[in-house]
């Protein structure tokens, strides 16, 4: 109801309203189309980071449904030792989504090599990511709350398992802004059409402004919905219709000048009207040599259609889009209950290639330095089986991994225990993980606060540290 | 630039809200840290601090009652008063300790000297602390409560102030309202906006109190009425309406996070939830006293057991989000009574209770042991779906009814109960087994010997369990299932003695009259119910009852006791909030330290005190407010830039605010206008394509309408106490471009030169029926030139247009939930388009699959089918095939997926197969649905397989059905190929179609267009009716497009120049404001 988004606004809008005219400074900050990335020179509309950043960008390669850590990057010769025989007593009762609380443990059928200068473990599902360990920090020890997909995939985007709090791209772009006034700040993209559990409110802006809340993009000439001009119409028409409708809405302005937003929705058709050729242009691939899209793994069936994702977001890096959050898996494809043999041969394949070829091609157009790449899922799987041949939901410990973006490559921090059950050695939680992706990025999660009901509200619900080893290089 | 001025460039942006544009500084007052100051904190005192002091001095421990974690912490102090002075090291307690000159810290080993210069320079420049400046001081934890915070204003007892005495403005304004607004203006020395004018105040009364325009003709009357009390007329009869329940029904359900699913994965429909939307709509409409509607919500079993809508009303609890299938019973259940804590404190009492879950409250008396009296008010709660709502009368005749008809079925219900019983018991054992030990143990147990606790583990248990079994049916098979289904219509023949279903709200009661025990997680300290300490510490007593604990009732009673300082404050602050945008206290459900104090106290208690003696009405609150002089001003001002000065936000009240309409009021104006409302009230929620009032649409928690999100809709999970507004270019985009909206401008050009009464009207009579639907008045001279001339441009425009292309037919367009892109909108009660692909040889195969995703709107109660495709002459023709859904009369299989084949046998006979998937289709459920045809071949029999998959649920497995079949061949036709229709007999289809793929094999499941997107070889056509490439074209390159079989008469390029106008007045500012 109220257009004061909160009680703290209320001084901006004193500055605002008090200032000279009617919103003539933001006018002509819109007026310049881009702001030039990473100036922090006084022009920028930008607000600015808390401490110095290392990334500007974000791409979050989210496997929804939960990959398996222990045939991916967490080898356990103990497990398969053990396979075939039940948890051992000491580690306790575990509370599995499917009930099968007895089931055997099951070995990894994987083969396990040391890669890169670093040294990496990396299965053999994953060649092509395993040639770029030396630019990944490897997190073994990550953990969360949720245990159902619901949960987790909503508690990996907003640090809470209940749904209605604003999303980690949404927390970035209050933070930060956006670096392309004629693209959206915080993107979304799936490689199929699926919902993805829980729907977009996973990129929901919670009780922020709608404005913060990611925008979903796809393929082709539309990449966002109702781009364009309606079928039966031509453009000199919308045109026609769009001059007019300025004028009438000026006119509505004039009467009002001290309420801002007329102007705004006057500069949003405009704004609208702009993303209509500079949203195409960002996705499309055309103008991308061969041998770009054979890195990503786009001239072969299986991995085009993550490689072509893969591709569009480097592409939307590189024109400032400050957020960007691929699904793979899109319907918790990820979540092997059985057969996990197949399952996951088939989704490593299909991902594998491209997310290397991102990482390659980040780094040899020199963005890999201010881009944060995190892969993952919104769980693990357990070492115990679940059908005879497939691994249910670990939420007490699994692997992701960070790159660029300050990422200190190569290294390996913490550990599970002998069965890659629950996380023991530098235990990360999704606070500490949001936390420290923050920080990446220059911002504070205790000091980044956002004042709903009159209470401020921050990224980590109050919880979380920056895990500092992720920065530096150990030993 | 230092921070300061960045926040102010910011603020200039912020206003906008384009793409995300903000900042993340908080502003409470007090200099804001620069940049260099905030890299000095991190990188040289905060490491300090957590080095040295947080052991002893953080959020673990306190010693001597010390914090320096927070700015505010350390400015409060500790046992021996604050740590330091901003700017002042010498005067600083802190510099003290740590140079060792009074207490020694940290203990053990003095920091290092440059350490020592770190804080004191620190401190000399304020001691700047990013994210608190600590200016709300924290309080200090377990120290009871200070004599301040007794004096905190939302704790004092309602006053009664007396009206203040005024001098410039004496002779302004009409009542009390305008006596204490005039009283801070003056003080302000701000003067009141003058009276709007008419159209204006219509328009904003009508759209504040019913949530809808006035039409034409009611503007007309009021512009007329020579009655100086006209306005008043207006709001008494606007306050009788039922459509003011309507609009402030909206208000509650966004404050008790009303929707209709259960918002986790599963988002699994609450059927029966609609119950507790009418409920409020018609507590609205019949003015129920406040204090009673908060009873009923609380505790309308207890108080009002034998009245229907009271145990209606304890929905409230329910609304909650919920996952049927969680194993983990206990935690779930946990979250659940603590979202009840929240919700109660946010709605009722104003107050941020959620803090207090896991410590006392750090700016608020609100002590976590506060937390767990209020909710152990609710720890004996059930949740029932199972209580009927009716009278005793109605009850008494439901069940004589009901027993008559067990009696006649007897026989048969027990033959299929036997049939069903072992079945069930498996489903029974194997949903189960999803259970821990310990809830196993539970769910063996003797019911009688169930704990409180374990008795509502089971409800939830049980959810699960009735879930899975009433899928039974899909897990028999054979000549068995032949029998049920068989038995099943046996028993349908009974179905006229059936008595109508009862209502079966959501509902609680309590488990017992014993609740289980409260207990402060980790502290392991067992509390009794209470209410907020600082009000009343003591433990209330509590009347035991035979059937209930009696909590609620008393929890109720505290709540609407007159004396009660926040309930009626908190409700009267509300209404005001609707009607000005603001509350007096600015955030309607903090009344606590962070919601800021209000601008006008004495008013907030002068209005509660005269809503009290009203009997906690409300309309009569409402009259009060929308008749002041306060209401009535002007969004303008003569002295606008004098006055914005002084008062930039309006704090004041020195004019009207300009408002934009929420997302329901903008969908619903613009069915209003364009004359397609349809003004059913109540009942069961329908889609939002369907043209009735907002607050019918289905509130799916993870799919909601395009338009409605676009424009703020909450998303129902927490209370919403007031919306965001935003500008976006996305709205712009849905606005200017959807097919939707365009449809609603044709509608809306229809519609006026129907207006103009007169078979061709002239453009300025048309334009004038516009500017009065639109915005309630004559355009000016000069607007009615811009139109026409703009009409003229277009008419131009579209002459050229007109000359290339046909234009787009009458084709409606929706969203499947869960689904993306854009569908199409078969309507049933409307003879809408064909959507025909002429017959071509590409679409006579052998083996074949058929694809598609739809939701259903209705079905025939006939036989008759509702046609998802079909490539069939007509009946009787014997050729070809139909893929479709059963109507309710159909005598082998109702209201389910049925394909129909038309071909030979081995043997070379004609023949039919009719096959049935067997699976019930819901309505209103969205689906992806599949039949792949595998044909016999010599010596081996063929087969069908149907894939049914529900796409609201994640959880639901793909239902795969397969039946043998005997044809070899498919007999082939020249009829075209009808999406959503059949040719020659009546088989509309009544919903969303969307992504219809056809393909020359019959694909295994793997390949099906629910895994694999796209072209793949073997398709032979695949519609996707998105605007890319286009709505009736095939994606394939060179593919078979539809071609509409009723071609609507081609819009005349005046036609399209009034579309054109209507569609830009729907996009105006003049329509989404109101000022």
């Amino acid at each position: 109801m109220t257009r004061f988004l909160d009680s703290h606004f209320h001084r901006r809008d004193f500055l605002f309203r008090s200032g000279a005219g009617l919103g003539a400074v933001a006018l002509a900050a819109l007026q310049s189309q881009s702001i030039a990335r990473g100036a922090g020179n006084g022009s920028s509309a930008l607000p600015m980071p808390h401490v110095p950043a290392r990334a500007k960008n974000v791409i979050f390669l989210f496997m929804e449904g939960g990959p398996s850590h222990l045939d991916t990057f967490d080898p356990k010769p103990e497990l398969n030792r053990l396979a075939g025989q039940h948890l051992p007593e000491s580690f306790g009762t575990v509370l599995t989504a499917m009930g099968e609380f007895h089931a055997p443990l099951l070995a990894s059928h994987r083969k396990w090599k040391q890669h890169g200068e670093s040294g990496t473990w990396v299965s053999d599902w994953l060649p092509y990511t395993a040639e770029c360990v030396d630019d990944i920090a490897v997190l073994r020890s990550c953990w969360t709350d949720g245990n159902s997909h619901s949960a987790g995939v909503c508690q990996m985007n907003t640090c809470s398992m209940i749904g209605g709090r604003p999303s980690l791209g949404s927390w970035v772009t209050y933070g930060l802004g956006s670096e392309n006034q004629n693209l959206p700040a915080f993107v979304v993209m799936q490689d199929n059409r699926s919902s993805v559990v829980n729907g977009p409110r996973n990129w929901g802006a919670g009780f922020m402004p709608a404005s913060y809340q990611g925008t979903q993009l796809s393929e082709g000439s539309q990449p966002i919905p109702y781009l364009n001009t309606p079928e039966g119409l031509d453009v000199q028409t919308q045109i026609g219709k769009l001059g007019y409708l300025n004028s009438i809405n000026q006119k509505f302005s004039t009467e009002y000048p001290q309420q801002s937003e007329l102007e705004a929705r006057i500069r949003s058709y405009e704004l609208a009207f702009r993303m209509q050729s500079a949203a195409p242009e960002a996705v499309d691939l055309a103008q991308e040599t061969a041998a770009t899209k054979e890195l990503y793994g786009m001239h072969e069936k299986e991995t085009e259609a993550y490689g072509r994702l893969c591709l569009m977001s480097r592409r939307l890096v590189e024109r400032g889009v400050r957020f960007i959050q691929l699904y793979h898996g899109a319907g918790s494809k990820w979540d092997a209950h059985n057969n996990i043999e197949s399952n996951h041969t088939q989704l490593c394949r299909a991902m594998d290639r491209p997310v290397a070829g991102l990482l390659k091609d980040l780094k040899q157009r020199g963005l890999l330095d201010e881009t944060l790449v995190i892969w993952g899922g919104e769980f693990g799987r357990t070492p115990m089986s679940e059908q005879g041949n497939g691994r249910d939901h670990n939420p007490t410990g699994f692997s992701m991994w960070m790159a660029g973006g300050g990422v200190q490559g190569g290294q390996t921090i913490g550990t599970t225990d002998e069965l890659g059950l629950r996380a023991v050695e530098d235990r990360m939680h999704v606070h500490d993980l949001h936390a420290t992706i923050l920080r990446s990025l220059g911002l504070d999660h205790m000091a980044l606060t956002y004042s709903y009901k009159g209470r401020p509200e921050r990224p980590t619900v109050n919880e979380g540290s920056v895990m500092e080893k992720l920065f530096t290089r150990r030993g | 630039m230092n921070l300061r001025h960045r926040a102010l460039f910011v603020a200039t942006t912020a206003g906008l809200q384009l793409l995300g544009i903000g900042s993340h500084l908080t502003i409470q007052g007090g200099e804001l840290p620069t940049t260099e100051q905030i890299q000095f904190f991190e990188k040289s005192v905060r490491p300090l601090l957590v080095e040295h002091c947080y052991k002893c001095h953080s959020e673990k421990s306190q010693k001597g009652n010390l914090r320096v974690d927070g700015r505010g912490h350390l400015l409060l102090g500790g046992d021996s008063g604050s740590a330091f002075t901003p700017g002042k090291p010498g005067e600083s307690l802190l510099m003290e300790a740590i140079r060792y000159e009074s207490y020694e810290m940290p203990p053990g080993q003095k920091l290092k000297d440059e350490e020592i210069a770190i804080f004191e320079r620190w401190i000399e420049l304020g001691a700047p602390w990013p994210g608190d400046d600590g200016s709300i001081p924290q309080r200090a934890a377990g120290k009871g409560f200070t004599d301040e915070e007794r004096a905190w204003w939302a704790f004092q007892p309602v006053q009664n102030p007396v009206l203040p005495a005024l001098q410039s403005l004496s002779q302004w304004g009409n009542g009390g309202i305008d006596r204490f607004i005039a009283a801070q203006m003056e003080q302000q020395q701000l003067t009141p906006a003058p009276e709007a004018d008419r159209q204006t105040l219509l328009w904003r009364v009508y759209f504040d109190l019913i949530g809808l325009p006035p039409t034409p003709e009611e503007v007309r009357k009021f512009e007329q009425d020579p009655d100086p009390l006209a306005y008043e007329k207006v709001v008494d009869e606007l306050l009788q309406r039922p459509e003011y329940g309507e609009r402030w029904a909206r208000h509650w359900l966004d404050l008790v996070r009303y929707a209709e699913s259960d918002g986790y994965r599963a988002d699994l429909f609450r059927e029966q939830a609609w119950r507790y939307r009418d409920y409020v709509i018609q507590s609205f409409n019949e003015d129920k006293p406040y204090d009673r509607f908060v009873q009923e919500q609380i505790a309308g079993d207890e108080l009002f057991p034998g009245d229907p809508a009271a145990l209606v009303a304890t929905g409230f609890y329910r609304h909650g989000m919920f996952e049927y299938n969680v194993p983990d019973v206990k935690g779930q259940w946990d979250s659940i009574l603590n979202e009840m804590t929240d919700v109660t404190a946010d709605v009722f009492l104003g107050m941020g209770f959620q803090c207090a879950r896991c410590h006392d409250h750090k700016f608020d008396p609100i002590l976590q042991k506060d937390y767990f009296r209020l909710r152990a008010f609710f720890e004996g709660v059930l949740p029932c779906d199972d209580v009927p709502a009716v009278s005793p009368d109605d009850l008494a005749r439901f069940t004589a009814e009901m027993n008559r008809y067990t009696e006649k079925t007897k026989e048969i219900q027990q033959k299929l109960d036997e049939k069903l019983a072992p079945h069930l018991k498996r489903v029974f054992e194997a949903t189960i087994k999803r259970y821990p030990d310990d809830l196993l143990a539970v769910i063996r147990k003797n019911p009688a010997e169930r704990t409180a606790s374990e008795t509502q583990y089971m409800q939830f248990i049980m959810r699960l369990v009735t879930y899975e079994q009433a899928r039974v049916d899909g897990r028999i098979t054979g000549e068995e299932k032949d029998q049920i289904l068989e038995l099943r219509r046996e028993l349908a023949k009974f179905d006229s003695l059936k008595p109508a279903a009862l209502p079966r709200p959501l509902t609680v009661r309590d488990v017992g009259p014993m609740a289980p025990a409260t207990v402060i997680p980790k502290k392991n300290v067992e509390v009794q119910p209470g209410f907020l300490s600082i009000l009343d510490p003591n433990d209330p007593e509590i009347p035991g009852r035979v059937d209930s604990t009696g909590r609620r009732s008393v929890l109720a009673r505290w709540l609407t006791d007159q004396a009660n300082p926040l309930t009626p404050r908190v409700i009267v602050n509300r209404v005001w909030q609707y009607h000005f945008g603001r509350g007096l206290a600015a955030n309607s459900s903090d009344f606590g330290q962070l919601g800021d104090v209000p601008t006008h106290p004495e008013l907030l208690d002068w209005l509660t005190t005269r809503f009290l003696e009203n009997g906690w009405k409300l309309k009569s609150l409402h009259r009060d407010i929308v008749t002041s002089a306060t209401y009535r001003q002007s969004a303008s001002h003569p002295f606008l830039a004098e006055s914005q000065l002084k008062d930039p936000v309006n704090r004041y009240y020195w004019r009207a605010d300009v408002r934009r309409l929420d997302a329901e009021q903008i969908r619903d104006a613009i069915l209003f206008v364009t004359g397609r409302l349809n003004p059913a009230r109540g009942g069961q929620s329908v889609q939002a394509d369907q043209p009735r009032r907002s607050i019918y649409t289905r509130v799916m928690r993870n799919s909601h309408d395009p338009l409605l999100q676009a424009f703020d809709l909450p998303l129902f999970i927490s209370s919403t106490s007031s919306r965001n507004t935003t500008t976006s270019p996305i709205q712009s985009l849905l606005l200017i471009n959807s097919q939707t909206m365009l449809a609603y401008a044709t509608q809306l050009a229809e519609r006026s030169i129907a207006a103009g009464q007169n078979s061709t009207p002239s453009p300025e009579a048309v334009v004038e029926a516009l500017w009065f639907t639109l915005f309630g008045r004559t355009p000016e001279a000069e607007e009615r030139a811009g139109a026409l001339a703009f009409l003229e441009q277009q008419k131009r425009l579209r002459q050229d247009l007109h000359e290339q292309a046909a234009s787009l037919p009458d084709v409606a367009t929706g969203k499947v939930p869960y689904r993306d892109g854009q569908a199409v909108l078969f309507q049933a009660e409307k003879a809408s388009e064909r959507f025909l692909i002429p017959s071509d040889d590409r679409l006579n195969f052998s083996d074949f699959t058929v694809e598609m995703y739809f939701q259903l709107r209705s079905i025939f109660e006939s036989g008759e089918v509702r046609t998802l495709a079909a490539k069939m002459p007509g009946p009787g023709a014997r050729t070809g095939w139909l893929f479709a859904i059963t109507g309710k009369g159909s005598r082998r299989k109702p209201q389910t997926l049925v394909l129909q084949l038309f071909g030979k046998d081995e043997n070379g006979q004609d023949q039919e197969a009719v096959i049935f998937s067997d699976h019930h289709v819901d309505i209103n459920k969205p689906y992806y649905a599949a039949a792949s045809v595998h044909l016999a071949q010599a010596g081996q029999a063929g087969k069908i397989v149907f894939y049914l998959k529900d796409l609201s649920n994640d959880d639901e497995p793909v239902i795969i059905y397969e039946q043998p079949l005997k044809l070899v061949s498919v007999k082939a036709n020249t009829a075209p190929l009808v999406l959503g229709n059949r040719e020659g007999a009546d088989g509309r289809f009544d919903g969303l179609l969307d992504d219809v793929r056809l393909s020359s094999k019959a694909l295994s499941q793997n390949e099906l267009l629910l895994t694999v997107e796209g072209v793949l070889e073997s398709t032979v056509g695949y519609w996707q009716f998105e605007p890319h490439p286009g709505l009736l074209q095939d994606t394939l390159t060179d593919g078979l497009s539809i071609q509409p079989g009723r071609l609507e008469p081609k819009v005349s390029p005046e036609m399209g120049a009034l579309i054109d106008l209507s569609h830009v007045l729907l996009n105006s500012n003049e329509f989404l404001y109101v000022d």
